[in-house]
């Protein structure tokens, strides 16, 4: 007796015993996902309408991103932090980058490029920094031969602590030979940041999708973010990778339904398994990208804590001289818990300060830099100070106080850079 | 090294005392036999050791012994050593067992598949493999990083280790009143599972030490995927559909990120809340007191992990009752909803704090934000556009008795965060990405189980030339299918297309 349930397009078996159970079809919920079409062929025939699909989505968004000529002949230039000058602010080239650390009397910073470059060859400028100010007002500026009296300028925006490229290929004064790109910033500067170089680009079609994959599997490092957010490679993207490829699905699908819908008869694919090959595959391709990611970032790990014990891998850590000041005062202090409060200005020193003293007796205001009143204190408490303003010891007097309140008597017990350690008298 | 065998050995302890737990509850029928019996029994056996032995860490400590391995691990083995012992006296007789585990290993190999669904599996579990290595990798290698897990989470534990038992964490005042007989950090008022887990990690382990102090989070988190499969298995998915089912979940990368970054409650929360729902309705279908037990056990972890994991526990009533009165259930459950969100909007005029959270009418949603969070950062992958899309071509499905209950329970979550994310003062959270992605992990996996589910109902519907599969006019109590080469050769094969 034949299967009634193989499907036509595969040979007929015999539904005896000595053959192993039909796997996919042994029930109806094994029918679901995969096994009403003739599998293979529908999942390559799939795989191409998503595949053309995702050229079609790629191209309308070429459509909109490439500024000039898709095939431009011109050459990407670059220039790196050596090639800059600083005629207004404060700042100093540090490992390749030119590092900024202040405006100069007006509250501005110039930077500025000697360029020679044809304006109409070069769609986009890209400027490479970091920890930007969000706040900071930032203007690209050129002069070119066109107007050789006249210094053009375009506002650049700030995102993530990142300079987004310049479109310049229809704006009117981007015109000639090009002598001369700067960056001029206005604002409260609280924060260094750093550029470590500026490109001049054709952004052709080629250009544009190069940098979109740079986006893409740009290395995400762990950091105090990461906990909330995975972003999927850079922090900023022009086209994020999830949504490429719904785009792609929906488009694909969209032109199965329509295929369907007026030639019902012919090449029939079960849409329910397109869907789901096409989903599984578009998910695969974004898991590729995270475990790629994951992979780096294993090595990263490795390099920085491979082969330690805990106490090495946290004199490995970002806070290493932190806890090499716990560490030496913890040897000051009782083996059993004893009462601590913890002064320091940023909520990260104080809070990891205290994590490091458990198991004893910590307090440590977690939002806000406090420290509660001299007479919530007692003989026997403890007190460290870890960059903090505003705390003053008299040693002749043994007196110690804060923020300007009521001295209490006090012992110091190890002082160290920008730090010390009191035990409350 | 010994330290890290220990540790190893503490942890497997664990894992086959909730086994043995699980194999001694009262049952009918074998459990292992079943469809995906083995793998839930194995996976949900992980998840329950672990809950159950931060349990009796709560006992050592109110009966005031001091923590050891001595008073964790012996009364653990002795109990695995007796409940197993049973367990195999038990399936002696009916010699299903081994039987059983060794049916769970053919189809872990994939021989139950042919050709390109063979190829499929073992490349989708090789994928799986890798991923948890990798994680391995990365959770035995980094100190505690992410910033609440030392602010509020791992401080409990690190008292509680070096203390041997449990010490009570207060808020600043009472704090200052207990003068050093209560403790402090950023989350005096949380759970404190999360530390317990810690605790018992660091007596295995021998010494406190903040980054193997983890490693049973990544435990966690294999035995979870384990037992996705299984229950995935007893939903009537076929071996290849419930591992990629099963790909699905272990693969977003946000839960991958709790495991590597191990240290919050959010995770372990979610894994808790989804296998409970899902022992839930297990329970519905066999109506074996040993689910039920089981349910309830996973449910009651997550209130004892985060806060929040009290509303997330609640939501098995409206799946209960969906799955009781699959007529009347959806529109009591309906109802249900109306009247929370109605009370909710009352309760808003007046600014109340609930769990902590400022609610208050205040509707001013960030889009951008939550655009971000859910369709274009790579948190999720593709998991929001697929329930959008499933939601949308299952509309039709989504009350059908298979669906409903968890349609349910995705419902009910939603209607939750969308109060929290949208109405209280955790919609800052939203705008700087520090909250939007966590409470929305604690759901993650049920709508990875309830996509999957409509997808296959609304699959089921489409009009195919293709014969229509067999369906079973009656299915066994307990969900096994019999395979169609059992039939009598004489039997007329049901609803079969000319």
């Amino acid at each position: 007796m034949s299967d009634p349930l193989a499907h036509p397009d595969e040979p007929q078996r015999a539904l005896t015993g000595d053959e192993a159970p039909l796997p996919a079809l042994e029930t109806p919920a094994a029918h679901a996902l995969a096994p009403r079409a003739p599998s293979t062929l529908s999942a390559v025939r799939t795989l191409w309408i998503l595949a053309s699909a995702l050229f079609v989505v790629l191209l309308g968004y070429l459509a909109f991103a490439v500024p000039a000529s898709w095939f431009p002949s011109s050459p990407p230039l670059e220039w790196s932090a050596r090639d800059m000058t600083m005629p207004r602010g404060t700042g100093a080239v540090v490992n390749n980058e030119l590092v900024v650390t202040g405006t100069d009397a007006a509250g501005q910073v110039y930077i500025a490029v000697v360029t020679d470059l044809k304006a109409r060859d070069y769609a986009t400028i890209t400027w490479h920094a970091r920890n930007v100010p969000a706040d900071a007002k930032v203007h690209f500026l050129w002069r070119s031969d066109y107007a050789p009296k006249k210094i053009f300028s375009i506002p650049v925006v700030v995102e993530a602590g990142r300079l987004q490229p310049v479109v310049l290929a229809k704006d009117p004064g981007w015109l000639g030979h090009v002598t001369g790109i700067g960056l001029a910033m206005r604002g409260n500067l609280q924060q260094q940041f750093a550029i470590s170089g500026v490109a001049a680009k054709p952004s052709g079609a080629f250009s544009v999708l190069q940098d979109r994959a740079g986006e893409w599997l740009a290395f995400e490092r762990w950091n105090g973010t990461s906990i909330n957010a995975v972003t999927g490679g850079d922090d900023v993207q022009s086209l994020p990778l999830p949504l490429l490829l719904a785009a792609s699905m929906a488009v694909a699908l969209a032109a199965m339904w329509a295929w369907q819908r007026y030639r019902p008869a012919t090449d029939a694919v079960n849409i329910a398994t397109a869907i789901a090959v096409m989903f599984v595959t578009c998910w695969l391709v974004l898991d590729a990208r995270w475990t790629w990611n994951l992979a780096r970032q294993i090595q990263a790990t490795a390099a920085q804590y491979g082969h330690k014990d805990w106490v090495a891998k946290h004199m490995a850590a970002e806070d290493a001289a932190l806890f090499d000041f716990v560490q030496r005062a913890r040897a000051e202090m009782p083996a059993t818990p004893a009462r601590i409060f913890i002064a320091s200005e940023p909520d990260y020193f104080r809070e990891r300060a205290a994590y490091h003293f458990y198991p004893h007796n910590v307090f440590a205001e977690p939002r806000r830099n406090e420290l509660p009143p001299a007479s919530s204190m007692k003989p026997g408490d403890w007190m460290l100070v870890f960059q903090r303003r505003g705390v003053q010891f008299d040693p002749a007097a043994g007196k110690l106080r804060w923020d300007g309140g009521e001295p209490v008597s006090a012992q110091l017990k190890l002082r160290v850079e920008g730090g010390a350690l009191f035990l409350i008298q | 090294m010994m330290d890290i065998i220990g540790l190893l050995l503490g942890l497997l302890l664990l894992w086959a005392f909730g086994i043995a737990c699980l194999q001694a509850l009262p049952s009918r029928m074998n459990r292992w036999t079943a469809a995906g019996g083995t793998t839930w029994m194995i996976g949900a056996g992980g998840m329950a050791g672990l809950f159950l032995a931060t349990l009796w860490l709560r006992v050592l400590s109110l009966a005031g012994i001091r923590f050891s391995v001595v008073a964790i691990t012996l009364p653990l083995l002795l109990a695995t050593l007796a409940l197993g012992g049973w367990a195999i006296y038990r399936s002696g007789i009916r010699g299903t067992l081994m039987a059983s585990v060794r049916e769970a290993l053919g189809e872990l190999s994939g021989r139950t598949l042919e050709g390109t669904g063979r190829i499929l599996w073992r490349l989708l579990l090789a994928w799986l493999i890798l991923r948890y290595a990798m994680l391995f990798s990365e959770v035995t290698t980094r100190p505690l990083f992410p910033w609440d897990a030392w602010t509020q989470w791992a401080t409990k534990g690190r008292v509680w280790y070096e203390l041997g038992r449990i010490v009570p964490f207060e808020r600043a005042d009472a704090w200052f009143a207990a003068g050093g007989s209560a403790y402090f950090d950023a989350g005096p008022h949380y759970p404190g599972t999360v530390g317990l887990i810690q605790v018992l990690s660091s007596n295995f382990l021998g010494r406190w030490d903040d980054t193997l102090m983890n490693l049973p989070f990544w435990m966690l988190s294999v035995a979870f995927v384990v037992a996705i499969f299984g229950a995935l298995r007893a939903m009537e998915f076929s071996p290849l559909s419930a591992l990629a089912g099963t790909w699905l979940i272990a693969s977003l990368p946000l839960a991958n990120t709790h495991v590597a970054l191990a240290g919050y409650a959010d995770l372990p929360l979610a894994m808790y809340f989804c296998a409970g729902i899902l022992a839930c309705l297990r329970w519905h279908k066999s109506r074996e007191p040993g689910d039920a037990v089981l349910a309830v056990l996973l449910l009651a972890a997550c209130p004892l992990l985060k806060i929040p994991g009290r509303i997330w526990a609640l939501l098995a009533l409206p799946a209960l009752i969906v799955a009781w009165l699959p007529t009347r259930g959806p529109r009591i459950v309906a109802i249900g909803y109306a009247v929370a969100v109605f009370a909710f909007l009352l309760l808003a005029q007046t600014s109340p704090v609930i769990m902590g959270y400022h609610l208050h009418l205040d509707f001013s949603a960030d889009w951008e934000a939550l655009a971000n969070s859910f369709l274009l950062y790579d948190n999720w992958h593709l998991l929001w556009y697929g329930t959008i899309a499933v939601a949308l071509l299952g509309r039709r499905e989504l009350l059908k008795p298979q669906v409903a209950p968890l349609t349910a329970v995705v419902v009910g979550g939603v209607i939750f965060l969308a109060f929290v994310l949208l109405f209280t003062n955790a919609r800052d959270w939203v705008s700087d990405q520090s909250t939007v992605n966590r409470a929305t992990l604690h759901m993650a996996p049920v709508v990875v189980v309830w996509m999957l589910v409509v997808f296959r109902a609304w699959a089921r519907t489409l009009p195919t030339a293709l014969p229509a599969p067999p369906v079973p006019m009656s299915l066994p109590a307990q969900g096994v299918i019999e395979p169609l080469s059992s039939l009598p050769a004489t039997t007329p094969p049901p609803l079969i297309a000319p």
